[in-house]
């Protein structure tokens, strides 16, 4: 057990511009809710959508 | 130098014979204490999980329910419930049977959570209910291991706790992945079991949409001249729907010609996650119940069966989405296009599932 590492789960959520097509990865904030549109394009003036939301293992 | 000539001490046969003495007497017992300090650990674990998912709970419903009264003991009286399962001795009519139970039990849980707050919304609703299942498994979960190893020490009876410790490693498995699952059902985050949702709720996006059986939703869509009836169960709340009500309703009404199932399969040892692998029959897990009737309506109308899987562990399903499981939602709904090209023809009609817990994935 004193090998184990403490496994931390941080959670993302990818947005895209469907006009642009430029992708923005973020950390999750409550609410986030997959294929809904979340906020403006930060390279155009399209409205970017999640497309994914997931979550990537931080070990210590 | 294990020689047992004239001139050996005494004193060091002592030293050789005693040990030999109290392992052929006592080996059971010794064996018993030092498998009993693991599977101790195990429990302890396991009772950790259950309090913390039990705390879990009642701190959501605390706080998300504005209800006046205290819900802790009606949640513990929720916990306690048990489901008999029917009498098999005549297999004849089981399934039925079953999911009568299963639906019931369903059926009294969310009523239950309903009285705890009467104006809860569905997805509210859902997610307590989920809580609810992970919570009263995990005190089942404890409540077995227990039971087996106390009875085991009473009898100080070393081959009834062999099985147990041949299984904790895999009952432990189950138990840290469902404690893991509690944040991300509380989050609304999708699970790694949702990716056959996702991937037809992104077909059925901008389309008309029903709700053809609980929970369930329908879209039908046009695609290279073919129909497609697109299914999965209503997002974003933490449900499975009812896919196999859902599919009767379908075939009922229309000649299909074609069904595809997109699920997560829990992958073996050596497998890489997320790899996505295509095959014959239907796609689902669960108790069995829906798989049976899927099957008997392809057997009943000759409708082929053709499924799509992503394998993960049973943390990786239960767990928020991995980013190599999310990654494949593309490529998933890219073989989806393909399968109904290759195996039908212009004209024809084909239902698309997408099996799996559908927490944080809308349509």
């Amino acid at each position: 057990m004193i090998f184990s590492k403490e496994e931390t789960i941080l959670a993302y959520t990818v947005e895209k511009c469907p006009k642009c097509e430029k992708l923005n990865r973020r950390a999750f904030s409550k609410g986030d809710v997959l294929f809904t549109s979340s906020s403006k394009c930060t390279f155009c003036d399209g409205i970017v959508v999640i497309e994914k939301i997931y979550g990537e293992i931080l070990q210590r | 130098m294990f020689s047992m000539s004239d001139d050996t001490d005494p004193l060091m046969m002592l030293v050789w014979v005693i040990p030999i003495i109290i392992f052929v007497f006592y080996g059971q017992q010794i064996q018993l204490i030092v498998t009993s300090g693991e599977i101790k650990k195990a429990i302890k674990k396991l009772d950790k999980f259950r309090s913390d998912s039990k705390k879990e709970l009642i701190d959501y419903v605390k706080i998300n329910f504005n209800s006046n009264d205290d819900p802790t003991k009606k949640i513990e009286q929720f916990l306690d419930y048990f489901t008999i399962m029917p009498v098999d001795m005549d297999p004849n009519g089981i399934v039925d049977k079953v999911r009568h139970t299963v639906r019931s039990r369903e059926d009294y849980t969310r009523n239950h959570i309903q009285s705890l707050s009467p104006n809860i919304d569905e997805i509210e609703l859902n997610r307590v209910q989920t809580l609810l299942e992970i919570a009263s498994s995990l005190q089942m979960i404890h409540k077995i291991v227990n039971h087996m190893f106390l009875t085991a020490k009473k009898q100080k009876n070393y081959p009834l706790i062999l099985p147990l410790q041949m299984m904790l490693p895999f009952i432990m498995e189950h138990a840290k992945a469902m404690n893991a699952s509690v944040p991300a059902f509380k989050a609304g985050q999708p699970l790694g079991d949702g990716i056959g949702p996702m991937v037809v709720g992104k077909m059925m996006l901008n389309e008309e949409k029903e709700i053809i059986s609980f929970q369930t939703a329908l879209a039908k869509i046009n695609y290279e001249q073919r129909k497609l009836f697109l299914v999965k169960a209503k997002g974003p709340g933490s449900t499975v729907g009812r896919p196999d009500d859902a599919l009767q309703k379908i075939v009922s009404n229309n000649k299909i010609d074609a069904i595809i199932m997109i699920d997560a399969a829990l992958k073996m040892e050596g497998e890489d996650s997320a790899s996505v692998a295509r095959g014959f029959g239907a796609a689902i897990g669960g108790i069995g119940t829906e798989k049976f009737q899927i099957e008997q309506i392809a057997i009943e109308n000759k409708i082929p069966v053709f499924s799509i899987v992503v394998k993960q562990s049973v943390k990786e399903a239960i767990t928020l989405m991995t980013k190599e499981i999310a990654d494949q939602a593309d490529n998933v709904r890219s073989q989806v296009y393909e399968m109904i090209i290759e195996n039908t023809v212009e004209g024809q009609s084909v239902v698309v599932i997408g099996v799996g817990n559908t927490a944080g994935v809308p349509q």
